[in-house]
């Protein structure tokens, strides 16, 4: 099974930083679109279905957080899950963040491991492709 | 709130960690001027205000694009650079203040750039608040980070 992933950064480098280690994680990708803010990531979300949301918090127009809102908002949009992927890593942004359906949390700077161990688990698929059961990032949690 | 010195260990350790996790770029401290090229600002608000910029030498400019993107020199372009340096900003505003008090919520303004060439010295005070000024060089190349917050009411 593969998966087809939208990352949301104003950082054409850091979206491509993050793409480049979803690709060497083993992370069965089918497509991986890019938004430069949650406007973008909304228009792609009209005529595209992702699977899972990589997400800056800190971008112009729509921010990360006025995205999960938006998404909340649509039936159709509001089950797909949402990793936070951000410098604003206080333990209340945290949970802010969380509060409004974030399903994982990263901060920036970040270890390849770590995009990929939220991203697995989030997502609900071990490294081998079976299907976890818990899909909650709950290390995060723990501040 | 903790002290000076605190406060400037707190920020070297941030800087540290976002060069060498994102950038791949080990800093040396060094004690002088920075003969730089280019500035990447960012503000934040929140229990504290303050600005953080980064000035810049090309030559580490281009040594952390090269590094973190994987490209050759000639492929390295100045609206890369842009980038780059506007999201090394960011990520030290952000790792300074949550490592400062991760309890706190700080906001972050959008980064901006400036291709703009000038002297960074270390020494430079400020007359109504706080300023931290730290110069680092990695592989013959300098760079320097400038963290300052006005007196309150400014």
């Amino acid at each position: 099974m593969s998966f087809n992933v939208l990352i949301v950064d104003d950082s054409i480098s850091m979206r491509a930083v993050i793409k480049k280690i979803v690709t060497i994680s083993g992370f069965q990708m089918d497509s991986c679109l890019e938004a430069g803010n949650g406007r973008e990531a909304m228009e792609l979300l009209a005529t595209n279905w992702v699977d899972v949301i990589i997400s800056d918090i800190n971008m112009p127009e729509v921010n990360g957080l006025e995205l999960l809102d938006q998404l909340k908002k649509n039936d159709t949009l509001k089950e797909i899950p949402v990793i936070m992927i951000t410098t604003e890593g206080s333990s209340e942004r945290m949970e802010e963040a969380f509060g409004r359906g974030a399903k994982g949390f990263i901060k920036k700077p970040f270890l390849p491991e770590e995009i990929k161990k939220v991203l697995y688990q989030v997502i609900g698929v071990g490294e081998n492709g079976e299907y976890a059961e818990d899909t909650r990032n709950t290390d995060e949690l723990d501040f | 709130m903790v002290n000076t010195q605190k406060i400037q260990e707190i920020l070297m350790n941030s800087i540290f960690e976002v060069f060498e996790k994102m950038f791949f770029v080990f800093l040396e401290p060094v004690d002088e001027d920075v003969k730089y090229d280019l500035i990447s600002t960012i503000n934040f608000m929140g229990p504290i205000n303050g600005e953080v910029k980064i000035f810049f030498t090309m030559g580490i400019a281009e040594t952390m694009v090269q590094n973190m993107l994987s490209l050759n020199r000639k492929d390295v372009t100045e609206k890369i650079i842009e980038d780059c340096a506007k999201e090394a900003v960011n990520m030290i505003s952000g790792n300074f203040l949550q490592k400062l008090d991760s309890s706190k919520v700080f906001d972050l303004s959008i980064p901006t750039y400036a291709k703009k060439a000038g002297v960074f010295t270390s020494q430079v005070q400020n007359q109504s608040g706080a300023i931290w000024n730290l110069s680092f060089e990695s592989e013959g190349n300098l760079m320097a980070v400038s963290v300052s917050i006005p007196a309150e009411g400014q």
